[in-house]
């Protein structure tokens, strides 16, 4: 179908303030955060802006009687491709489609529109001492759509798990333009067995079965009290070891962050006031509760740490807890400017192994940086084993690009074959598309089964996933 | 100088990991929700441009013109980039390829000549109170001014008869014992629309024992330039300015203004004159730059006499962007305030949130500065004071534009001012040295 009739007829459907067609607004849809799309930006033909369910229920029977691709879109954070047009299409830009519905204290829960802000969200539940709890890196920017469709995690995922254990139920409008339901058409319960968990389905399906047009969250009381610890280990080894006795101490811990040699000098070299004692490895351990308990735990984790670590701190004064886990805080951005001439890359960032061989996942990268020459910065949650590593190279030199796209496949390569998983919450999209297969076996085949029933037409945000 | 070669242009593109922390900053975004206002947007735009896949046009002009340059983005930005910088240069590029017959009358004939400036805003005045301008506004032609003029011609509504200028001496003496020898860079904001402020800066200086020079032949420091794409233009602006000062031996240089010291900073002048023969001179002229507050708070320590019966006066301040986001400088304004008997100093929310006026875009982008406005005026109402007081005459005149569109009975001031009625109200007025 020709493009300009297209353009015309969305904004004849939707009004040209929910419409963007000019070839200059739609070069801005063509990057995310990933490096693949530093290298490869592709333009959609048009983007929507839907402010209802209505809106995107036009546009899908619209895109599925004429055959053309819908890729839903959050805030663009993610990092693996997964809200771009690779192959053309309509996207959708959920993004200002941000209304709390109903925030339902009574209940413990609230229901939101796809572009809702995480911190946002979280700023307005906590005037009814709620939270939800999931807690990314990029809560101040990434929308609650993007974290639903992604099964997002972040930084306590150790103790409070990921996105799809707080997701009651879902509004999704299917390519065919039908509107389901799912997790009981009115239910306002927590607990629901009855029926296939269509919710659990859509969560982490990347936006290719449907577009999530309505959000049903649980939301936790808050809690009151919060600790921090540091541990700073000369073996690299003793760091997962002693994340290991702290659960069987039977402490489990809101967060537990690594910072490896890589990183510790990264932070050094970016912020020295910070000055992180050098060694192989520091670990962070994060603790929240109810005040008793959080100072109870905390001297238990003080005291396992102690046995391996040089040297431990515990403190749930503010100012102190701030102090300790600013080396974590600035990790990222000292990653990103660790070198003057580069720039970290999105690739290659989310492995996640299991926790017995954290310790040599993260040799193991280093020295896969050492063998391509690129240099590597390695940090992540090492409580539930997801390593976020960060490759350091002039993004703009082409052989300097050509040693880390080498890089980055041994790194998921290696995932793979330690058992465990090539992303452990950023998600597949277009990047990690090649290892599905690998990882999952005949499984795909089933999974390509399950898209072909709710998206026969094959129109939902194609080239991702498998 | 080539766009190309310029250091940010160079340097920085490749650091944008686009991962999104501009997005939720950007008050502009805040507005307009889509990516094609988002900061880290126009650093990709900055990038086709210099990459050669998109055509230095107007189309591409006007994305990069729909940002602030408030340095929000660049302040928050994990990976270090200046953003505004980029954006500044990359406009500058557009527009050299795209000159206008307005922006070149505007920004090149009458915004780098003082005295024709003084005069076209005497002129302004003067249709203002003749009615000349609703006449002219009758007859349409008030629609032939560039961007939205013609509709934002009320926040230049009340232009004051006589500039600051002509308000102080050249040469003003210190009262008591001299302490410093100070130069004050009267910008063109509070020369022409603030020149009470201009007033109020002399006399408080002097007070303390100060020498004020106010060079007569200071040009505009070339902000608006830089947002309007004539980088050139600014940076003839601050070569002419550091040879002026540079020929006095001042202790420092003072401005009221957060636009002019962020224009006048070393990172400005890195930026702009950058490689010319003149920055080393142009470094040397900026390291002596100092905001009014610093100067007052940090070096002069500035003690005000007690007063009990001081009029008890109930203030909140607005950050500049200028000031707080390209040089930090928060603390030293509200010590200032707070150092006046009788005021009561209240936060209102988001002080740091832009006011929407940023120089020349509430002018050229009216209808999105008005939301923007609007946001800060419901903030700074919230508040219950009856003082709004900020350090750049440009948020002044924004503000208080915001005030009268409020229809809130509050007076917008720079904190000198107080400063300086304070000393007035007092019985007696001794130099402090």
């Amino acid at each position: 179908m020709d493009e300009a009739q297209i353009k015309k007829d969305l904004v004849d459907m939707l009004g040209k303030d929910k419409v963007l067609i000019k070839d200059l607004d739609l070069m801005y849809y063509s990057y995310d955060s990933s490096f693949f799309t530093k290298l490869e930006p592709k333009n959609p033909m048009a983007v929507v802006l839907p402010k209802s369910t209505e809106d995107v229920q036009k546009v899908m029977r619209y895109a599925y009687d004429n055959q053309i691709n819908i890729i839903p879109r959050g805030a663009g954070t993610g990092e693996t491709g997964g809200c771009i047009a690779v192959s053309g299409g309509i996207v959708l830009d959920l993004s200002s489609w941000d209304d709390i519905v109903e925030i339902d204290a009574a209940n413990m829960q609230v229901i939101v529109r796809p572009g809702i802000i995480h911190a946002k969200l979280n700023e307005k539940l906590a005037e009814y001492n709620l939270f939800f709890p999931p807690d990314p890196g990029s809560s101040q920017m990434c929308t609650i759509g993007g974290m639903v469709a992604n099964n997002a995690s972040g930084l306590r995922a150790v103790k409070y798990g990921c996105t799809e254990q707080y997701v009651l139920g879902l509004e999704v409008v299917l390519p065919n333009g039908d509107v389901i339901i799912t997790g009981g058409m009115k239910s306002k319960a927590i607990k629901n067995v009855s029926g296939l968990n269509l919710t659990k389905l859509m969560v982490g399906s990347e936006g290719v079965l449907g577009i999530i047009t309505r959000i049903r969250l649980r939301c936790w009381p808050k809690p009151k009290a919060r600790g921090i610890a540091m541990a700073v280990f000369d073996n690299l080894d003793d760091a997962p070891a002693t994340v290991l006795e702290v659960y069987r101490e039977g402490v489990l811990p809101s967060g537990i962050e690594i910072l490896d040699s890589s990183a510790i000098q990264a932070v050094n070299q970016f912020k020295p006031e910070i000055n992180l004692p050098d060694a192989e490895a520091i670990l962070l351990f994060e603790v929240d509760g109810n005040p008793p308990g959080v100072e109870y735990e905390g001297n238990i984790i003080k005291e396992v740490a102690g046995r391996r670590a040089r040297q431990v701190e515990w403190a749930t004064d503010p100012k102190r807890m701030a102090q300790l886990w600013e080396g974590r805080s600035v990790t990222a951005a000292a990653a990103a400017r660790v070198r003057p001439d580069g720039s970290r890359v999105f690739a290659g960032e989310d492995i996640s192994v299991p926790l017995s061989k954290v310790a040599d996942a993260l040799r193991a990268i280093r020295a896969l940086g050492e063998k391509h020459g690129v240099q590597v910065v390695n940090y992540g949650h090492i409580g539930d084993g997801n390593v976020h590593t960060a490759p350091v190279i002039n993004p703009e030199n082409p052989e300097e690009v050509e040693r880390v796209k080498q890089l980055v496949d041994d790194i998921h390569l290696l995932a793979i074959e330690m058992e465990g998983s090539t992303t452990g919450e950023h998600g597949v999209g277009v990047v990690r598309r090649p290892y599905a297969e690998k990882e999952h076996g005949l499984a795909v085949k089933y999974m390509k089964g399950i898209k072909q029933v709710f998206d026969p037409r094959g129109i939902m945000n194609p080239d991702k996933l498998f | 100088m080539d766009f190309k070669k310029l250091p940010p242009v160079q340097e920085q593109i490749m650091k944008c990991v686009r991962c999104g922390k501009c997005r939720s900053v950007c008050p502009v975004f805040a507005e307009i929700r889509n990516e094609t206002a988002a900061p880290r947007g126009h650093v990709f735009m900055v990038q086709m441009l210099r990459d050669g896949k998109v055509d230095p046009d107007q189309d591409v002009y006007d994305h990069l013109a729909n940002c602030l340059l408030c340095e929000t983005c660049s302040v928050n930005c994990p990976s270090g980039i200046d953003i505004h910088e980029l954006n500044a240069a990359a406009r500058s590029y557009v527009y050299d390829h795209h000159p206008t017959v307005a922006k070149e009358l505007i920004f090149d004939a009458l915004w780098t000549k003082p005295s024709l400036l003084r005069t076209s805003s005497k002129f302004l005045w003067g249709a203002q109170k003749s009615g000349l301008q609703s006449l002219a506004r009758n007859l349409g032609l008030m629609k032939i001014l560039p961007g939205d003029l013609p509709k934002a011609e009320g926040i230049l509504s009340s232009v004051p008869l006589r500039p600051g200028r002509s308000l102080v001496k050249e040469v003003n003496a210190p009262r008591g014992k001299k302490r410093f020898r100070v130069g004050y860079f009267l910008g063109c904001g509070t020369d022409l629309f603030q020149p009470q402020v201009a007033k109020a800066v002399v006399e408080v200086l002097t007070r303390n024992g100060c020498e004020v020079i106010v060079p007569r032949d200071t040009r505009c420091c070339g902000m608006p330039h830089l947002a309007n794409g004539k980088m050139d233009t600014a940076r003839k602006l601050l070569a002419h300015n550091v040879k002026i000062f540079n020929d006095y031996d001042f202790d420092y240089i003072i401005t009221d203004c957060g636009s002019c010291s962020s224009a006048l900073s070393r990172k400005n002048i890195k930026f702009v004159l950058g490689g010319l023969k003149i920055e080393d001179q142009a470094l040397a002229f900026a390291d002596k730059v100092i905001d009014l507050t610093v100067f007052l708070v940090d070096i002069l320590d500035i003690k005000l006499p007690d007063n009990p019966n001081a009029e008890k006066r109930r203030v909140t301040y607005h950050d500049p962007c200028h000031l707080a986001n390209a040089q930090g400088i928060k603390s030293q304004p509200r010590q200032l305030l707070q150092r006046i008997p009788g005021v009561q100093l209240v936060e209102m929310a988001e002080a740091n949130r832009c006011c929407g006026g940023s120089g020349t875009y509430s002018i050229t982008h009216y209808d999105l500065s008005m939301k923007i406005l609007d946001h800060k005026m419901d903030n700074a109402m919230a508040t219950g004071a009856e003082y709004l007081a900020t350090c750049c005459p440009s948020c002044m005149m924004q503000l208080q534009y915001g005030v009268k569109r409020h229809k809130w009975d509050c007076r917008v001031v720079h904190p000198i001012e107080l400063v300086y009625e304070y000393y007035q109200s007092l019985p007696e007025i001794i130099p402090v040295n």
